[in-house]
């Protein structure tokens, strides 16, 4: 099967179909991915000011990650769950939208600025935690994090418009 | 209501709004604009609304968490006006016709009172007490994230 054939089947299965056809439950999923945004970019914002020495520099970087990374991660995990439910409704429109690869390009490339961020830089964190200004590379993920989501969220959003 | 008529209608006349309005572009651009300032608006407020509540920054003073974010806060709430009246210009008629509109407009009118007077106080008092401070968070999130989905439902009714 293609991947445009794929996307006919998905959204053809009776939940695509029950989801873009009700009066209510797609503008509450949709309305919650968007109100999640809050939880999860919303927080993350903050998370990577810090990391990029502009926020709360008199903050331990660990101090503030780690007490307001789980509200990122579960406002994350609603984006996910919405967006895969939005996604199976409308998967052919998805498909055939240019704002929509680039948004799953730039969701990629978030996770690796995120990914390499673990597997690097925090091993290090003790000896940067109480630096006003974050090592460069620090300040780059931090910046890198907030310039890519707020990409996914321009072209997310450009996707509805039919473009 | 209807003695607001003749300002919604002036809005929409206004050479802005038609602008915006017959231009292709222009509403996307500014909707765009209107969201990237919503989350960093709600994820602030959201941040300080989690200290007063005890559920985050908990080692952090309320004081120090709210200085360092409302800058932020105050700047994303500018933005959104500007933006969110430009919206409103390129459809004044259609928004005089809108449910959603009328209690995002209440809704946001009583947010922004709540904000300026209890919630700028609150946030700089060390020795807020424990249920005022958990009852001024829920009560922010609960204005704010009042606009947000009313803001919502205009696009969809």
């Amino acid at each position: 099967m293609t991947l445009a054939g794929f996307c006919q089947w998905l959204q053809d299965t009776p939940w695509g179909t029950g989801i873009r056809e009700s009066v209510w439950v797609f503008p509450i999923v949709e309305g919650t991915h968007v109100l999640a945004l809050a939880l999860s970019v919303g927080i993350l914002v903050v998370i990577d000011l810090r990391l990029a020495g502009v926020l709360m520099r008199r903050q331990p970087v660990s101090q503030i990650s780690n007490q307001l990374m789980p509200w990122s991660l579960a406002g994350f995990a609603i984006m996910f769950v919405t967006g895969a439910l939005l996604f199976w409704s409308q998967a052919v429109k998805a498909y055939g939208s240019i704002f929509f690869r680039i948004k799953i390009a730039l969701l990629i490339l978030a996770g690796i600025n995120a990914l390499v961020f673990e597997l690097t830089l925090r091993r290090t964190v003790a000896d940067w935690d109480h630096d006003e200004t974050p090592p460069f590379r620090a300040r780059l993920a931090g910046v890198l994090g907030i310039v890519l989501w707020a990409g996914v969220i321009a072209a997310g959003r450009t996707m509805a418009y039919n473009l | 209501m209807q003695a607001l008529l003749p300002f919604f209608q002036w809005c929409n006349d206004t050479a802005i709004g038609a602008a915006i309005r017959n231009s292709r572009v222009l509403f996307p651009i500014i909707e765009t604009i209107h969201l990237l300032a919503l989350t960093i608006l709600l994820g602030t407020i959201l941040v300080i609304d989690l200290r007063l509540m005890g559920a985050g920054l908990r080692r952090q003073s309320q004081p120090s968490v709210a200085r360092a974010l409302s800058p932020l806060t105050f700047w994303s709430i500018v933005t959104m006006l500007v933006t969110g009246f430009l919206l409103f210009a390129s459809e004044a008629m259609k928004s005089y016709e809108s449910p959603p509109f009328r209690v995002k407009m209440v809704t946001l009118a009583l947010a922004l009172l709540f904000h300026a007077t209890v919630f700028c106080s609150a946030v700089k008092s060390e020795t807020l007490g424990r249920l005022r401070s958990t009852a001024t968070g829920i009560v922010s999130l609960a204005l704010w994230f009042g606009v947000a989905v009313a803001g919502r439902a205009i696009g969809f009714y």
